[in-house]
């Protein structure tokens, strides 16, 4: 169970991260050492067990459906200096 | 060679709440950009999802109405991918447990044939944001008032076989969310969004052909053009030896075509996992009885019970109960007025839709409401007044806050019923026309009418015409 | 230099022979004296913009405390240790920070940490490293490795920290203080930046198990903005610090104490065990036969979330954005590649491939039943013990770029803290000794929801010892 180049590129575009060259080569040698800590758990009789997606047994709540957030926008938008007229911005996108 | 169309409709409706599914910020539609969004729906560091009790009773209710079962343990997972409309970076919806499961619908097509269209599932999601190309120059402006909109996700089996099939599965869908209060279906507005999968196979074989998913079909007739446009291609493609891509497509309503939208994703990998932040939805039965007690009788219900127990014809009950608004103001006009349900039925279908049409209000803003038309309605019932005269009032009561028995009096529209009275007219009318009365005499039956119009006129209107027929009658054969 | 405890500092303040500002200065002197060789913190004072709310009787009114800058706090810039978020001065206080802040508590600082808190020494912070202390050259533990030095170095009396594979426990251990992780769900996450949901939880690093105790009780409780937040109701733990611990059953996992760790480390424990057993704690061995799938469960869990969690930061709404705006898919990238380090993304590519199509189940669905069966594993011992204790690390503080280059080597030093995490069970490290001048600690697990047992048997042990009190040789002159 080896972890090819391609593979990591992939996962790059998924993720949206950039590799150089360089560190593709060293996540590539790193990678393969963690994947192989983590096949360990391959042998493991887990039999007819269920996933464990939250360690307490809580089921969960519902929120009556009232409007307690207000318009905040100004506030909100001092966090990036690429907004304009209220919008968002980003590069065009073609769709 | 002969080809069988298959069809799954996946549409996504913007359920009804004040809030969002995940936040507490506004749903309210027209809002300027950005001012609907709390820091829950920008994704900010460090805040969380709350679910929203709402669009869990109302995807209840629909999953209810659609005998579907509904799922006692269901599961949010999220949907992983990058685009700035989605500012988590996922989406947050159901995958595996969804909360209703199963169900049909039973569509009525052209020829009035049924047919029963299966329903795979129904799962409760966010929405997402807006991108907007066309506002600066090389950049796209993204707003979220949309983000966090609770969307309720119905897909159909691929039950479907035609494109009218697709048009009237929609519009039941459409109607039914509406019945149940759980959305506006308001398709200028995105509140409710259809999406095609359209595949084709030589009759006969039971595998399933390649498909294509349609997006952008924003009317009930948009689907039935993008779906044929779409089949003929396939089959174009087919007969030619070509194959079909899998792909996702853009219907164009201007050039009715449907083409392949550039920016999806090659084969995105959406990492689907349950949400960590949000615990498993358990409803308990108690809550679905009380939700199926609070079920409104739906559309079929409906137009049997206006049938069977009002006597109206089917054509009728059907275009009465077809929109939920029109059925509650019938039925609320026959709570004040109920002698002759057929009736209230043709003033509604001819007058009343004839003025929402005229002035393109919907019926919740018309301003006669029930009580007022039922009053109306029952002057001509016990002839008080004449159809006639009660249309010219109708008219009035549309600028005039009076009402029928304020009117009536106002002008003075009783009705003649006094015989007396009337034949005295009935006389002096056949002394002045003799030839009519002789034409009439001599067989032409039709003369009557003329008759009665002549003294309807001398009474101004406010005979009744039926007596006066009568007694017209009458006095000509003496 | 006196290391005051909150409780001293809760009397002076009380019987006014202190003000809370003096107090404040204090502590800020000693921060700026120390801090840059030390570099516990990212930011120093912060936006005080009180509310006015504060409760005027609180226990706590005026008692300063370091923040790890993973928690939002209304006004301050919150980094989370990384690029990414080093413009980023947040809008809102995370419910933890609102909760003290309406006791009358002050933030002095925002701590440093490992970035977006994964990293066990504190080296993979925008920042710069953290020292230990007790060894300059040394680390302190991560992730909560500005808390942990901001405590040991008298720099604030208690610190928030955040745990989710052991980053309070770890850094508590290797700089000599309590390190305390509640049950998952007892305190809330809102306002604490995730990096993974259903491991993280929001904790204490202080001098003693006492002061723990005074803070949890007004940190503690459910959230209503967090799904994932308890209604078990907070108990007054202070009062439950002097109950007698003699009867009490403490289980020793053997897995814990299968010869790997080395034998001066072992004498401490046996030292201490030994002191246990003189307040009559009953000793008993146990095991957890999962436990050893802990690191590579944890491994494929937490990095699964962090993937995804960590999708948001995109530059479009706040953050780090990169200037290229070429076209959408360079501009992500680039602004992630700016943004985050190294360890960062291999958590994410790690994540991102065990979630991806094809592995899901051999990976993420395979690791969440073992997690199952490691948390089953807990609730088997509870039922014959009261709680489990056992080393919170292998070896004590590393030296400095010694585990940089190999994870998986840095990430076995969770060996013993992460399985608290995998079940939400709570757990608390405390100093037991030294090795080499080094301090080394315990660890104490209990049952869900069981911290005032926690508190208890860790205190009594504090008021027998004084391993907690010692204080590192550099800043012993401090104050002068």
């Amino acid at each position: 169970m080896s972890i090819k180049k391609s593979e990591i590129e992939h996962l790059c575009n998924l993720s949206k991260l950039n590799l150089d060259e360089e560190e593709q080569s060293i996540f590539l040698s790193q990678m393969q050492s963690i994947l192989e800590m983590i096949k360990e758990l391959e042998g493991v009789d887990t039999g007819e067990i269920a996933p464990m997606a939250h360690p307490l047994q809580m089921s969960q709540r519902l929120r009556e459906d009232e409007i307690t957030e207000f318009n905040e926008r100004d506030k909100y938008q001092k966090n990036t200096d690429f907004a304009e007229d209220g919008f968002y911005k980003v590069p065009k996108v073609i769709d | 060679m002969s080809w069988e169309t298959v069809i799954g409709l996946e549409i996504h409706v913007q359920l009804d709440t004040n809030s969002k599914i995940f936040s507490g910020a506004s749903t309210s539609y027209g809002s300027e950009q950005n001012t609907n969004t709390s820091l829950v729906d920008l994704g900010y560091p460090g805040v969380l999802p709350v679910l929203n009790k709402d669009a869990v009773m109302m995807a209840i209710k629909f999953g209810l109405a659609i005998n579907a079962e509904i799922s006692r343990r269901s599961i949010f997972a999220r949907k992983n991918y990058f685009y700035p409309d989605l500012p988590k970076g996922y989406q947050i919806s159901q995958l595996e447990l969804p909360i209703v499961q199963g169900g049909s619908l039973e569509i009525q097509l052209n020829d009035g044939t049924k047919k029963e269209v299966g329903i795979t599932r129904a799962h409760l999601e966010e929405d997402a944001g807006k991108s907007i190309h066309d506002k600066f120059s090389n950049q796209t402006a993204i707003d979220l008032n949309r983000a966090g909109t609770p969307l309720l996700e119905i897909v159909s089996e691929p039950d479907i076989r035609s494109a009218e099939e697709a048009s009237s599965y929609m519009q039941k869908i459409h109607q039914l969310v509406r019945y149940l209060k759980i959305s506006d279906g308001n398709m200028q507005e995105g509140s409710f969004r259809c999406d095609a999968n359209v595949s084709v196979r030589p009759f006969g074989q039971t595998e399933f052909g390649t498909r294509t998913e349609v997006k952008n079909i924003n009317s009930f007739r948009f689907v039935e053009n993008a779906i044929n446009h779409e089949v003929e291609r396939q089959i174009d493609r087919l007969e030619n030896g070509d194959h079909i891509i899998q792909e996702t497509r853009l219907y164009d309503p201007d050039k009715d075509e449907t083409r392949p939208m550039r920016s999806k994703e090659e084969a995105n990998d959406y990492r689907y996992f349950p949400d960590p932040d949000l615990l498993p939805l358990e409803i308990d039965q108690e809550t679905i009885d009380k939700i199926a007690q609070s079920l409104p009788e739906l559309f079929d219900e409906k137009v049997t019970r206006y049938i069977e127990a009002l006597s109206i014809k089917q054509s009728d009950a059907e275009e009465i109960a077809r929109n939920m608004q029109i059925a509650e103001y019938f039925e609320a006009t026959l709570d004040h007025f109920s002698n002759d349900a057929q009736m209230v039925s043709n003033w509604i279908l001819s007058e009343v839709i004839g003025v929402l049409n005229r002035e393109n209000i919907e019926i919740n803003t018309f301003q006669i409401k029930p009580k007022r038309l039922a009053s109306l309605l029952s002057r001509v019932d016990d002839n008080t007044i004449s159809s006639k005269i009660a249309k010219n009032l109708f008219n009035q009561m549309l600028t005039s806050a009076d009402s029928a028995d304020e009117l009536i009096k106002q002008q003075g529209l009783e009705q003649i019923t006094d015989e007396d009275s009337i034949n005295k007219i009935v006389v002096e009318v056949l002394n002045e026309f003799s030839d009519q009365k002789d034409q009439y005499l001599e067989g032409k039956e039709q003369i009557l009418g003329f008759l009665v119009g002549q003294v309807m006129q001398r009474t101004q209107g406010k005979a009744n015409p039926r007596l006066v027929n009568e007694l017209i009658i009458r006095q000509i054969k003496k | 230099m006196k290391r005051h405890t909150v409780r001293e500092l809760q009397d002076m303040i009380a019987d006014q022979s202190v003000s809370s500002d003096e107090v404040y200065q204090l502590y800020l002197n000693r921060i700026k004296a120390m801090n840059d060789s030390i570099n516990a913190f990212i930011s120093i004072e912060s936006d005080e913009t009180s509310s006015g709310t504060e409760e005027n009787d609180s226990e706590i009114k005026g008692v300063p405390y370091a923040l790890k800058d993973i928690f939002c706090s209304e006004g301050d810039k919150t980094t989370c240790g990384s690029k990414m978020l080093s413009n980023f001065v947040s809008p809102y206080d995370a419910t933890v920070v609102k909760n003290l802040r309406k006791k009358g508590t002050i933030i002095l600082g925002k701590t440093n940490m490992d970035e977006f808190a994964m990293g066990s020494s504190n080296e993979t912070s925008f920042y710069g490293n953290v020292l230990n202390p007790w060894d300059t050259e040394r680390t302190p533990g991560g992730s909560s490795g500005g808390s942990a030095a901001a405590v040991a170095a008298g720099m604030a009396p208690i610190a928030l920290g955040t745990d989710t594979g052991g980053s309070i426990r770890q850094p508590a251990a290797l700089t000599g203080i309590t390190g305390l992780k509640p049950t998952y769900g007892r305190c809330s996450r809102y306002g604490m930046i995730a990096f993974a949901s259903s491991l993280d939880q929001a904790g204490i690093l202080s001098i003693s198990a006492e002061d723990a105790a005074i803070f949890l009780e007004h940190m503690a409780g459910y959230d209503h903005k967090d799904s994932t937040s308890s209604m078990e109701e907070v108990p007054k733990y202070t009062e439950f610090l002097n109950d007698n611990l003699s009867g009490k059953v403490v289980g020793l996992p053997k897995e814990f104490f299968d010869g790997s760790l080395d034998s001066k480390y072992q004498g401490l424990v046996s030292d201490s065990i030994h002191e246990y057993e003189k307040m009559g704690i009953k000793f008993k061995d146990i095991s957890l036969p999962n436990i050893k799938y802990s690191v590579p469960t944890y491994y494929v869990v937490a990095p699964a979330e962090c993937s995804s969690n960590l999708a948001r930061y995109d530059g479009v709404r706040f953050g780090h954005r990169s200037s290229d705006d070429s076209d959408l898919d360079a501009f992500y990238k680039k602004t992630r590649k700016e943004g985050f380090g190294q360890e960062v993304k291999r958590r994410i590519i790690t994540g991102t491939y065990v979630l991806s199509a094809g592995y899901y189940d051999a990976y993420y669905l395979k690791a969440q039943k073992v997690r199952q069966l490691i948390n089953q594993d807990f609730l088997n011992a509870f039922k014959e013990v009261d709680v489990i204790m056992g080393p919170t690390t292998q070896q004590s503080a590393f030296k400095l770029g010694e585990k940089v280059d190999d994870p998986v080597s840095m990430y076995m030093n969770d060996i013993y803290t992460i399985s608290s995490n995998l079940s939400g069970v709570p757990a608390i490290s405390h100093p037991i000794g030294f090795v080499d001048d080094l301090p080394f600690g315990m660890q104490v697990i209990a049952p869900h929801f069981m911290e005032h047992d926690l508190l208890n048997i860790v205190h009594k042990y504090q008021m027998v010892t004084d391993w907690h009190l010692q204080i590192p040789g550099i800043c012993r002159e401090l104050d002068r």
